[in-house]
């Protein structure tokens, strides 16, 4: 009997597996390659009445799981349902959320790509992801849609608009693989400094590099008074591994302001600008601070997304630091400023300053452009009818402003002049990002049903937090700003999977650079340099200047 | 097992006595051989990833073949620098890992063996294969705490006693030996259990005589316990060398920081960085596949080495 048992148990395992083996040829023809977006657009016209479905359909959803301390559930809080709510009603359409590690999205949508589990509609900042699985025939086309299905994706070509919509289009056929979620709030990184620190010093703001380095001084040499029996673990200004973003304004301080459309793009692949004219100049900076025993000692140990930095400004030990230009107030309380009032004082906080001046007297910082996150949909993708409407619906101004602010009482109230005040929400109610930009897509930045009203209700979006500390930092994030525009001069062949590796040395040469002795830094900085240009740096500048020439017949095109 | 014939397996004819008697030994070695089949063999169809251009919406035998016949991505993978300095510091870390690490399991063995009290030997031993179990993410973490420059436990154990802080992490030549010494920390408990194994089935009557003839302790564990554990020793060597080309991903990964990449990028790391997160699937199955090549000429070369010196080698 007991033999029975036992064989019939055998049986069964290696039906099993023999099951799990046939999965496999199962999975390998789901990704075969779908009818071309163009016909599947024509075919699907007749599919909505009014907007909605005849049947339900059903998408996943791509959010970033952001793991915040005492955060809520991405995939499942008060937002989600809202939206999910909303998009059955208007569209028939059932969406699931599927979350995404925020601080290593790339390594995993690429993994879910490859994989062919990633979901619907997905979102990334990179592009090179994009396009190197729309090399593969793994993305679809969205051009087709977008222009096909136009009347019925009014809040979408309303928000995004061609600029937005085309930015990613082939120069000559007009595929496009992603389309360009809008910044609607431009401000990029500025600089924070200790408010408290200065006035028990009797500092005045710094201004200037040069004050900005004298303050630096003097809260090294004060440390004592300033931390107690702290004082070793004071860092009077902080920057991470990431010195080219966390070091932005001063870097870009050095520069040329006139600097030409053409030599911008040309030595601009690497957004901390590298290879760009006047980097070496700005490092050159950094690293005599670092000697002096001014910046944090042991800066590039501690990797992408390690909260040791922050965790120092909570704790009150950081000077002045680059960062975002809202990145104090972000995460409610658990913001920095939120920490330091709680560890350190009530009068304890930092505000944003201007100290990096440009050689002609102005506070030179590059933007970006309009565009924020890159929308596509993976070739997995079943409905994609279903994933526009879905990014129509994301767009509409009221949906917008509802996932910005939420519910009055619970994440809002109601100001005097009309305009919101942001409160701490808890439970169900808590934004995981600020202003949930993780949910609102296609929108980087508070954008409300009208101007006035998010022009009133920006310096109260941060719960707790002195309205005049945003307006200011807002101010200084806006001036002498410059645009970036829309280079689209064909594909750039040395770029294809060229990004990690070169993100990875110019990370070194950054690193070095910064923590060389002062006499070895002109050796390490060329030595590192020279690595990132022969490691397909300098086949980038060559195919650009080149393409540029070919589209282009002037340096500057705006 | 050539020279070995004391223990004749029963005369395998198939009749239906036979199997009717072991028929259910038969689907027990099933498992393992269908498990083999599936996640070993069957992948291994996809090597000729390496030899075409990869397109992740076609079957493999779809796919369009690489140019110069089809050894496209060895020639880019052997004209990268990259590539070239990830196989040196592959080499490289590996190397010392096997001169360094590989004694000292088997010295701490002998160590352990020759402890009289048992429970203290228990306890140490314990302790010692603790740290296998704990991630290099984990191990990492430790290090920080104990070896970064400014808050680092030693280092600031070091500048009390008037010295100048070390930077064990972020200086190339120290992170090297800081990532030898956390591995040897990590894995020579757990590595030493083996040959304490090993060491246990030798039979005590040779150490009884050794010590009516009088030898000295050093000259037992000399002449008796580490001629023992030679075949023991000499089949982990082989595996070990069988790797040298290899290596985990997560050790140097996890370890690795800017400022030292230039000795911590590692094959496997070069692998992550430019097939999955650049998305060159042909141009890293091309050098994975290198990489296994490599590695089974190290572990036939040290195979037929130590057949060729009397040992059994590993098959």
């Amino acid at each position: 009997m007991k033999k029975k048992v036992l064989s019939f148990l055998l049986a069964c395992a290696m039906t099993l597996s023999l099951a799990a083996c046939g999965d496999k040829t199962a999975g390998e023809a789901a990704t075969a390659p779908k009818a071309d977006g163009e016909s599947a657009a024509e075919a699907g016209a007749s599919e909505l009445t009014d907007g909605k479905f005849a049947e339900t359909r059903h998408i996943t959803v791509e959010v970033y799981d952001r793991n915040n301390d005492g955060g809520s559930d991405p995939t499942n809080n008060a937002y989600t349902e809202y939206i999910k709510k909303g998009m059955l009603e208007k569209h028939n359409v059932e969406v699931e959320f599927v979350a995404i590690p925020r601080w290593t999205e790339v390594d995993e949508i690429n993994t879910q790509l490859a994989a062919g589990t990633a979901p619907d509609v997905c979102v990334t900042y990179s592009y090179p992801t994009v396009k190197a699985y729309a090399d593969m025939d793994a993305v679809i086309d969205m051009r087709p849609y977008i222009d096909n299905y136009k009347d019925e994706l009014p809040n979408l070509w309303n928000w995004l608009g061609e600029t937005n919509l085309y930015w990613n289009s082939d120069l000559n056929d007009g595929t496009t693989w992603a389309i360009e979620a809008k910044l609607a709030n431009m401000n990029r990184v500025i600089t924070f400094i200790r408010k408290d620190w200065l006035d028990k010093l009797g500092l005045k703001e710094p201004t200037t590099k040069e004050e900005f380095h004298d303050v630096l001084v003097a809260f090294k040499e004060n440390a004592d008074t300033l931390l107690g029996s702290d004082a070793n673990k004071m860092v009077p200004y902080s920057v991470s591994y990431d010195v080219g973003w966390r070091a932005a304004t001063l870097i870009e301080s050095f520069l040329d302001p006139d600097i030409s459309d053409k030599e911008y793009y040309v030595n601009g692949f690497d957004d901390r600008k590298i290879c760009q004219n006047g980097t070496k100049d700005g490092v050159k900076l950094l690293n005599e601070w670092y000697n002096e025993g001014l910046m944090w000692k042991d800066f590039y140990l501690y990797g992408s997304g390690d909260s040791t930095e922050d965790d120092m400004m909570k704790a009150g030990y950081v000077g002045a630091f680059t960062h975002n230009w809202d990145y104090p107030w972000r995460n409610g309380e658990d913001s920095i400023a939120a920490n330091l009032k709680r560890l350190v004082g009530d009068d304890a906080k930092y505000i944003a300053i201007d100290p990096f001046e440009d050689k002609k007297g102005g506070h030179n910082k590059f933007l970006a452009g309009p565009i924020d996150r890159k929308i596509f949909f993976p070739a997995t993708n079943d409905e994609p009818l279903a994933s526009m409407l879905y990014l129509d619906y994301i767009s509409s101004p009221e949906v917008i402003e509802f996932l910005q602010v939420g519910e009055e009482g619970v994440t809002h109230n109601v100001l005097d002049d009309g305009g919101y005040e942001i409160l701490a929400a808890t439970g169900d109610a808590i934004q995981n990002s600020g202003m949930n930009i993780d949910y609102t897509i296609t929108c980087n930045g508070l954008h409300l049903t009208n101007e006035d009203l998010t022009n009133k209700s920006l310096a109260h979006t941060y719960a707790g937090v002195d309205p005049q500390d945003i307006l200011d930092a807002d101010k200084i994030a806006k001036t002498d700003t410059r645009v970036g525009i829309n280079v689209n001069v064909g594909d750039i062949e040395a770029e294809t999977g060229a990004g990690d590796t070169l993100t990875a040395k110019r990370d070194t040469c950054f690193d070095n650079a910064v923590k060389a002795p002062t006499a070895e830094f002109d050796a390490t900085w060329e030595a590192g340099l020279s690595d990132y240009l022969s490691s397909g740096g300098q086949d980038i500048i060559d195919e650009r200047t080149e393409k540029w020439d070919s589209v282009y017949s002037s340096e500057n095109i705006r | 097992m050539g020279k070995n014939k004391a223990f004749k397996a029963p005369k395998a004819k198939f009749d239906k006595v036979y199997f009717k008697r072991y028929y259910q030994l038969y689907l027990l070695l099933a498992l393992p051989l269908i498990y083999l089949l599936i996640f070993k063999y069957v992948p291994m169809w996809y090597i000729l990833i390496a030899f075409k251009k990869y397109s992740i919406v076609l079957p493999v035998h779809k796919m369009a073949w690489a140019k110069h016949n089809g050894m496209e991505f060895f020639i880019k993978a052997f004209k990268s620098k990259d590539f070239l300095v990830a196989l040196r510091n592959t080499i490289m870390l590996n190397l010392k890992d096997l001169i360094v690490g590989f004694p000292v399991p088997i010295i701490f063995a002998l160590i352990l063996n020759e402890l009289r009290v048992k429970r203290f030997k228990k306890v140490v031993q314990t302790i010692t294969y603790m740290p296998h179990f704990l991630s290099w993410v984990v191990i990492y973490g430790l290090a920080l705490q104990l070896f970064a420059p400014s808050t680092g436990l030693v280092n600031l154990f070091v500048e009390k006693l008037g010295g100048n802080s070390i930077n064990f992490l972020g200086e190339p030549g120290n992170w090297v030996r800081t990532y030898i010494g956390l591995g040897i920390w990590q894995s020579f408990g757990w590595n030493s259990i083996i040959y304490l194994a090993a060491i246990a089935g030798i039979s005590p009557d040779l150490y009884e005589a050794a010590s009516v003839d009088g030898a000295s302790r050093f000259q037992k564990m000399w002449h008796i316990t580490l001629p023992g554990i030679r075949s023991t020793i000499i089949v982990l060597l082989i595996m070990a060398l069988g790797n040298i080309i290899g290596s985990g991903f997560d050790r140097p990964f996890a370890m690795a920081n800017p400022t030292v990449l230039e000795k911590a990028e590692v094959i496997a790391t070069y692998v992550y960085k430019a097939g999955i997160k650049g998305s060159q699937f042909s141009l890293t199955a091309a050098v994975g596949l290198f990489q296994s090549v490599v590695n089974v000429f190290f572990l036939l070369g040290a195979n037929w080495l130590s057949r060729k010196f009397g040992e059994r080698g590993i098959w």
